[in-house]
């Protein structure tokens, strides 16, 4: 119980910290993001429902959930060290674990929060009549997306914490995007993989893929994909809490 | 309490403290020392933030590094500025009690006690970014006892405070010294000095002394102090002080200056006035080491540095006899 009211008290601050005007700001602008390259497209081409739900696959759970986390979980422990906050958080009974989840439920919050009216702006732009189905489908995608992901920087930003953002950014191309594409059994540990083989699912694509490109998705119900999914952002926020609680940080400035 | 056995930390190959053994009974205790002497790394240790590389740290009979009963009883105010310019000092309190697992009511009144209790009382509500340094230095403090620990570790919590919250400051941590333990670090002597706080001297991560005020005078007694000379006739009054059986290490500096090592520095004194008199040699200036307690521990400092026991001449034998001791 007590563990459980340090991480609610975790993830309550950092959300106080992104209401700041400068990241609200940001976020704003990632949200509109998706909804300006629909309407670009829109003018150069005609958009049926295929092509829309290819357009925000690639940019909603993939690009502004990928963006969201990275600037919300990456600097977990780096902020807190370059605010002089992390000594007062890691001498606590739990700090070092209750900042770890605490900031992961914050970033998960924060990212789909953004995702989801990036979502809904770039379903209005289509304005697609026979959209509609589409926005729990996503909505649905964007939360695993931002729990997968989420996880998943939580080991870069645990391990390397000063070059968490770019060491996050590689794992995202090496794991996801080289690993998650591989026809083997690496990619079952992706969330891609996860993603796209939901996405197909649900949109009945699986007979109108080609041989080739079956082999880059799983065929198992959509509630296994999401069951993976949680499964593997708990073995990576376990691995990362190990991590946490056993890093030690040299005083910058010895009294 | 605090109960360091042979604790080493290293960074590499850069030693932060180096086979530290001492034994710290409840009550308040200074830890003094240079920048760079070792302390945070020591207060590191003893907070559970480091875990030492050899030897054994045991706070209340247990393990401090990730041990959360220890955690729960130990208030540390880190010596690092509160860059957390956002928040109130009420929200900060508050969310670091909340992280102990308090419910947030009750976290909020455990705030608001220790908030007045610093002095803060009415920059509660105004965002740290607005608040002075050593407002900022209260808040710190504010969180460290907040949860009412058992132990408050305080590193160099007199940084940035003007002379009227130093001295409330200085308050409020002796009157928390009467019923709790209490750690405090810093570089200056007189802090220490004005908490009525038993003493370590920590100098290049070892333990150079520990004892009261008193005993750390009297450990300083019993080592060579320097004199100074300044005399037309240097070589004549080098011959004098060595006859006299009272000297350690004699050098000469420059055309005039003698510089004498002795452990009886008063009556070396005299006597070189006596043989001034009689032999009409001119001093020029004679001083003597600084016997305040800061130059006590400027003593102690250059001791460590084989500095000012005259150089050629052996170095000193280390202050052995109290480093390492238990204090009560």
């Amino acid at each position: 119980m007590n563990a459980l009211r340090g991480i609610i008290a975790v993830a309550g601050f950092q959300i106080r910290r992104l209401l700041a005007p400068q990241r609200i700001a940001l976020a704003l602008v990632g949200a509109a993001f998706p909804a300006a390259v629909i309407l670009a497209v829109r003018r150069v081409a005609d958009l049926n429902l295929d092509v829309l739900a290819l357009l925000l696959y690639a940019l909603v759970p993939e690009a502004v959930c990928m963006l969201g986390l990275l600037v919300t979980m990456c600097p977990v422990v780096a902020d807190e060290l370059e605010r002089g906050t992390w000594q007062h958080v890691a001498v606590r009974p739990g700090g070092r674990r209750s900042l770890l989840l605490g900031t992961f439920l914050a970033a998960v919050a924060w990212s789909s929060l953004v995702a989801l009216l990036a979502l809904a702006l770039a379903l209005a732009a289509a304005g697609l009549p026979d959209s509609g189905p589409l926005a729990p489908m996503f909505a649905v995608l964007v939360l695993v997306s931002c729990v997968g992901r989420a996880a998943l920087f939580s080991l870069p930003a645990v391990i390397v914490p000063k070059r968490a953002l770019v060491a996050s950014v590689a794992v995202a191309f090496v794991v996801e995007y080289l690993a998650g594409f591989l026809p083997a059994v690496i990619n079952q540990l992706t969330v891609s993989l996860r993603l796209r083989s939901l996405l197909v699912r649900w949109m009945g694509w699986e007979r109108k893929l080609p041989p080739e490109l079956s082999l880059i998705i799983d065929t198992q119900p959509p509630w296994v994909q999401i069951v993976a999914v949680v499964a593997l952002a708990s073995v990576f926020l376990f691995a990362a809490s190990i991590i946490l609680a056993g890093r030690q940080f040299p005083p910058a400035e010895e009294s | 309490m605090i109960d360091l056995e042979h604790a080493t930390k290293l960074y590499g190959t850069v030693i932060g403290v180096n086979d530290l053994t001492v034994v710290l009974g409840a009550g308040a205790h200074g830890l003094l020392g240079p920048n760079g002497a070792g302390k945070t790394t020591l207060l590191g240790l003893v907070t559970g933030q480091l875990r030492p590389t050899m030897g054994r740290v045991m706070i209340f009979g247990e393990r401090p590094f990730g041990n959360p009963r220890v955690l729960a009883r130990i208030g540390y105010c880190p010596a690092a500025d509160l860059l957390e310019r956002g928040a109130t000092p009420r929200e900060w309190v508050s969310y670091l009690v909340r992280i102990n697992g308090v419910i947030a009511p009750a976290a909020g009144k455990a705030a608001a006690m220790a908030i007045d209790r610093v002095g803060l009382g009415e920059a509660a509500d105004r965002p740290l970014m607005t608040l002075s340094k050593g407002m900022r230095q209260r808040t710190k403090l504010a969180g460290a006892i907040a949860h009412d620990p058992d132990l408050l570790v305080l590193d160099e919590p007199f940084v940035g405070l003007d002379p009227v919250a130093r001295h409330d400051l200085v308050v409020l941590v002796r009157e928390w010294a009467v019923h709790r333990s209490l750690l405090v670090a810093s570089h200056l002597l007189h802090e220490i000095e004005a908490l009525d706080a038993g003493l370590a001297v920590i100098l290049g991560g070892r333990l150079v002394a520990s004892g009261d005020v008193e005993e750390i005078h009297a450990l300083v007694e019993t080592m060579p102090a320097e004199i100074r000379v300044e005399s037309a006739s240097p070589r004549r009054l080098a011959e004098i002080a060595c006859s006299s059986g009272l000297v350690d290490s004699l050098r000469f500096d420059g055309h005039a200056g003698l510089a004498i090592g002795t452990r009886r520095p008063r009556e070396l004194v005299a006597m070189l006035g006596r043989a001034a008199v009689a032999e009409g040699i001119v001093i020029l200036a004679l001083s003597a080491g600084d016997r305040s307690l800061e130059g006590v521990f400027d003593r102690l400092v250059q001791l460590h540095r084989g500095i000012g026991s005259g150089s050629g001449g052996p170095r000193p034998p280390a202050p052995a006899g109290l480093a390492g001791e238990s204090l009560p």
